[in-house]
């Protein structure tokens, strides 16, 4: 029997697609957009296309497994009881000799951004106070930027950047990452709109563009102050700044005095007049919407950057205009309730929602040197749900440091990813088209259910479902040693994730209403159209007390990114590929035969090394195998690898990352970001005899 | 005059994503090592600026198609709405239309050992839909014509200098990206 179920897509991605899937007798047979959303218009892209093949692939893990030996690879299938009873003693027992439950460490993020997915946050806020990661690998400082200038941090629909005259696509590259906000673009462009393109190299996405102005990487920041400066001595200024802004005049002054356009020009890369022809058409045209990416504020000066783009959207008066403003996400939607056991994640712009506030919080940025210097106690047990660490997060010798000092490690996942091969119990978890779930987009205004349409694959269980069932062994065991139910219905508790806020905003009467069609929040197509702003004064902030309050200067500035050390000369990039989102590769079966290495063929010049030609990125952490291939657009202290999973037996090029840290992110998010665009590399030619070379002279 | 459907692509709006390749993948249940629709990356650089772009393509559905003229068995046809159609039946797998086609469209189906291409998804079009390839085309880069109806002041045909591509006249245009000012 042929029959249609509705979904989500989970993935962390602007898009968060509204999916129909058709099954034959329990069998999946298609996936196709839902052409009832206004923004997925009923089209996918080739990653959501794999999904059938990632349910049913060879691949995935559909048993509860144990490793005899950590990374030895040797597995044995077991029972859900022999896991869940080895799990809940293990949990038991360190709480009886450390007295405790700190010991106990949960480290989840955007595997499966689905509301549910937070049943393991509550499962270990049930256990008690508990070790936890805590902020966002991704978007942290940008997010802190925003909350600070706006006082909340929000954008307009996507679909109002059809309004724009003049759209600034900056350190985004949509066309491979937001691939539904491209048609958009592209219709805007046939009615005459001008798009460009802010990149550090000519993206996908600026191809597409009329005009691709080439950033050196971190100095966005100074480039949008240096336009903001052309605005204030060309009188292009929003006349209407004194009625809802704070601080202009200290800003205009700051500009005035700090930053020279000439000075900036040597320092972005981006020639003077270039800069001032820039400033002068943004300033003229109405409206004009900056989209600001997430890739321009990994760096240790990204919130400011952030900060001096909002500035400038503020100073041209593009603010709160229809198709106008500095867009970059939102949070709005993420009103659930938080399964009765963690706190409701409104205001929170991060989905790690769930804090005791009696737990240990660990930046999950740092979160390998944070847990190694737990003492008193100890972390003893790590759970990784939604998260693939030991591929994905910097500082990897930490990380395997803390894996062979641990005493337990589970990993629940679909596949045996890098991190799984560390755990001592593998938990099978199943995909979208399996459980019951509620996403909301952080680029969207969507809310929508995901249903079951399969049965779960193998003996595979909800995050949900594993929580439950944990909470009801370890009160088997131990009764009353866990407050998270220990049984339920997904559906029910699915209902009950729609806060009244939620309800609200989607116009509901009843939660059930929703398991009809996912829903469009009904929030204002454009942000700040009234100009009333959730700052303490109310008015979009140029001079903030916030950040003074929390260690910034109160005016948006520029402070440089870090500089290369002389013996690792070359800055690494490592952006989203089309074709990859992290280590999740589609199809998900095919890993690609190790890294390309992008570099400007100057470069490979100045190193002997022609195009193909097999090489190695090294710095003090580590060192990794890559083949080279010219881009002409890359600059020649740039080399770009575009991030995808590697061959477990390969070394992965997450060895070579550090973890500096963004310099904002704690406000909104509770810890900073990782600054991971701020990591340096060697190239060394690959012969008999690894050899560094210098460049010839 | 008999009809000419034909693919053309706005270079503009293709992103190379590939899910148009991928939906005809899927859709025509074709094994992992063959494909009817491939995706080619372009570029030049001069002073005014740089084009890169992509060019999705599959069959041509030729005016004058090769395959029809060489095939021995007649496995080739030209239906009255322009579409080069296979009939796998007829076909013995002798390869002298996957060597002839100067576009490489014909291939050696692995499991069958028959000629397959792109058929333009005739039956699609014939009950009032469109091909797989359109219908996944997020951005419209993608679109089929009567191409005898088309302007083709700004369109160009294929980049590929061959004598052939004059002779066998194929039914796919392209409209060239602008230069991104730099």
């Amino acid at each position: 029997m042929l029959a249609k179920h509705q979904h989500i897509c989970p993935r962390n991605c602007y898009d968060t697609c509204s999916l129909i899937s058709t099954t034959y007798n329990g069998v999946l047979l298609s996936v196709e957009g839902n052409p009832a959303h206004d923004y997925t218009k009923g089209k996918l892209c080739p990653k959501a296309m794999s999904d059938i093949q990632k349910v049913y692939s060879p691949s995935r893990i559909r048993y509860p497994m144990r490793q005899r030996h950590r990374f030895s690879g040797d597995w044995e299938r077991i029972s859900w009881d022999e896991a869940l009873e080895q799990i809940a003693r293990t949990i038991l027992r360190l709480k009886r000799t450390h007295g405790s439950t700190l010991p106990l460490a949960l480290n989840k993020y955007s595997g499966n951004f689905g509301a549910l997915h937070n049943a393991m946050e509550a499962l270990f806020s049930g256990i008690g106070p508990t070790t936890r990661a805590i902020g966002s690998p991704c978007w942290s400082a940008g997010v802190d930027a925003q909350t600070i200038d706006f006082g909340r941090f929000r954008c307009s629909s996507p679909l109002d950047m059809a309004h724009a005259k003049l759209i600034w696509l900056w350190g985004v590259n949509p066309a491979w990452t937001a691939i539904h906000q491209m048609p958009i673009i592209f219709d805007a462009m046939e009615r005459g709109t001008t798009v460009v393109c802010f990149d550090t190299h000519l993206s996908a996405t600026a191809a597409r563009s009329h005009r691709f102005i080439q950033v050196r990487p971190g100095t966005d920041g100074l480039l949008a102050l240096a336009m903001g400066k052309v605005l204030a001595e060309e009188n292009l200024l929003d006349p209407d700044l004194p009625n809802y802004t704070l601080g202009y005049h200290d800003f205009l002054a700051y500009l005035d005095s700090e930053i020279r356009v000439e000075r900036a020009a040597t320092i972005t890369g981006v020639e003077a007049d270039t800069i001032r022809d820039l400033a002068r058409e943004y300033g003229q045209t109405h409206p004009a919407c900056i989209w600001a990416g997430f890739g321009l504020q990994r760096y240790t000066n990204g919130g400011q950057t952030l900060r001096a783009i909002d500035a400038l959207g503020a100073l041209a008066g593009h603010i709160g205009e229809k198709g106008g403003g500095v867009q970059y996400g939102h949070f709005e939607t993420w009103k659930f309730s938080g399964l009765g056991h963690t706190e409701p994640s409104q205001a929170k712009a991060n989905p790690v929602v769930g804090k005791n506030p009696s737990d240990r919080a660990l930046n999950i940025n740092k979160f390998a040197a944070a847990a190694l210097a737990c003492t008193e106690p100890p972390v003893r047990m790590l759970w990784l749900a939604g998260r693939n660490p030991l591929s994905q997060d910097a500082d990897l010798h930490l990380w395997q440091k803390l894996m062979n000092q641990l005493e337990f490690i589970v990993v629940s996942d679909l596949f045996l990813t890098r991190s799984a091969a560390a755990a001592d119990i593998f938990l099978p978890v199943t995909t979208h088209y399996e459980h019951w779930d509620l996403h909301a987009s952080y680029w969207h205004y969507w809310v929508g259910v995901n249903e079951p349409a399969i049965a779960p694959v193998g003996e595979s269980k909800s995050d949900l479902e594993i929580a439950w069932r944990v909470s009801a062994k370890l009160n088997e065991l131990e009764p009353g040693s866990c407050t998270f139910p220990t049984s339920g219905s997904e559906k029910e508790t699915l209902l009950r994730e729609l806060s009244p806020e939620l309800l609200r905003l989607l116009r509901l009467q009843s939660p059930k209403e929703i398991l009809l069609q996912p829903l469009k929040a009904n929030l204002p197509p454009a942000s700040w159209a009234q100009r009333q702003f959730a700052t303490p004064s109310g008015r979009f902030e140029f001079r903030s007390e916030k950040a003074v309050q929390a260690g910034f200067p109160a005016l948006p500035s520029y402070s440089p990114p870090l500089s290369p050390p002389p013996e690792a000369p070359l800055r690494l990039l490592t952006p989203h590929h089309s074709s990859a989102l992290n280590s999740q590769s589609y199809p998900p079966d095919t890993i690609p035969n190790g890294y390309t290495l992008y570099v400007n063929p100057e470069l490979a010049e100045s190193y002997g090394l022609n195009e193909g030609a097999p090489a190695e990125i090294a710095n003090d952490l580590g060192a990794v195998r890559v083949r080279l291939a010219f881009d002409l657009s890359i600059p020649r202290d740039v080399v770009i690898v575009y991030q995808h999973p590697a061959e477990l037996k390969d070394s992965c090029l997450n060895v070579l990352l550090r973890s500096h840290t963004t310099d904002m992110g704690t406000i909104a998010t509770g810890a900073p970001g990782l600054a991971l665009n701020e990591t340096f590399v060697c190239l060394r030619r690959l012969t008999g005899s690894v050899q560094r070379l210098s460049p010839n002279p | 005059m008999l009809k000419q459907l034909g693919f053309v692509l706005d270079a503009n709006r293709c992103l190379g994503c590939g899910a148009c390749a991928k939906a005809c993948e899927l859709n025509h249940h074709l094994p992992p090592s063959l494909v009817w629709r491939t995706i080619r990356k372009v570029e030049d650089v001069t002073p005014e600026g740089i084009r890169r772009f992509y060019l999705s393509t599959a069959c041509n559905h030729c005016a004058n198609p090769e395959c029809l003229r060489v095939c021995p068995r007649g496995a080739y046809s030209k239906r009255r709405n322009g579409i080069v159609t296979h009939s796998p039946e007829k076909c013995t797998g002798c390869k002298s239309c996957v060597v002839s086609c100067p576009f490489g469209a014909p291939k050696i189906h692995p499991t069958t050992g028959k000629a397959c291409k792109c058929q333009l998804c005739y039956d699609r079009i014939e009950q009032g839909s469109t091909p797989y390839c359109l219908t996944a085309c997020l951005t419209g880069a993608l679109q089929l014509r009567e191409i005898h109806t088309l302007a083709l002041d700004n369109l160009t045909r294929l980049t590929a200098p061959l004598p052939s591509l004059r002779l066998t006249r194929p039914s796919v245009y392209f409209l060239p990206p602008r230069r991104v000012k730099l």
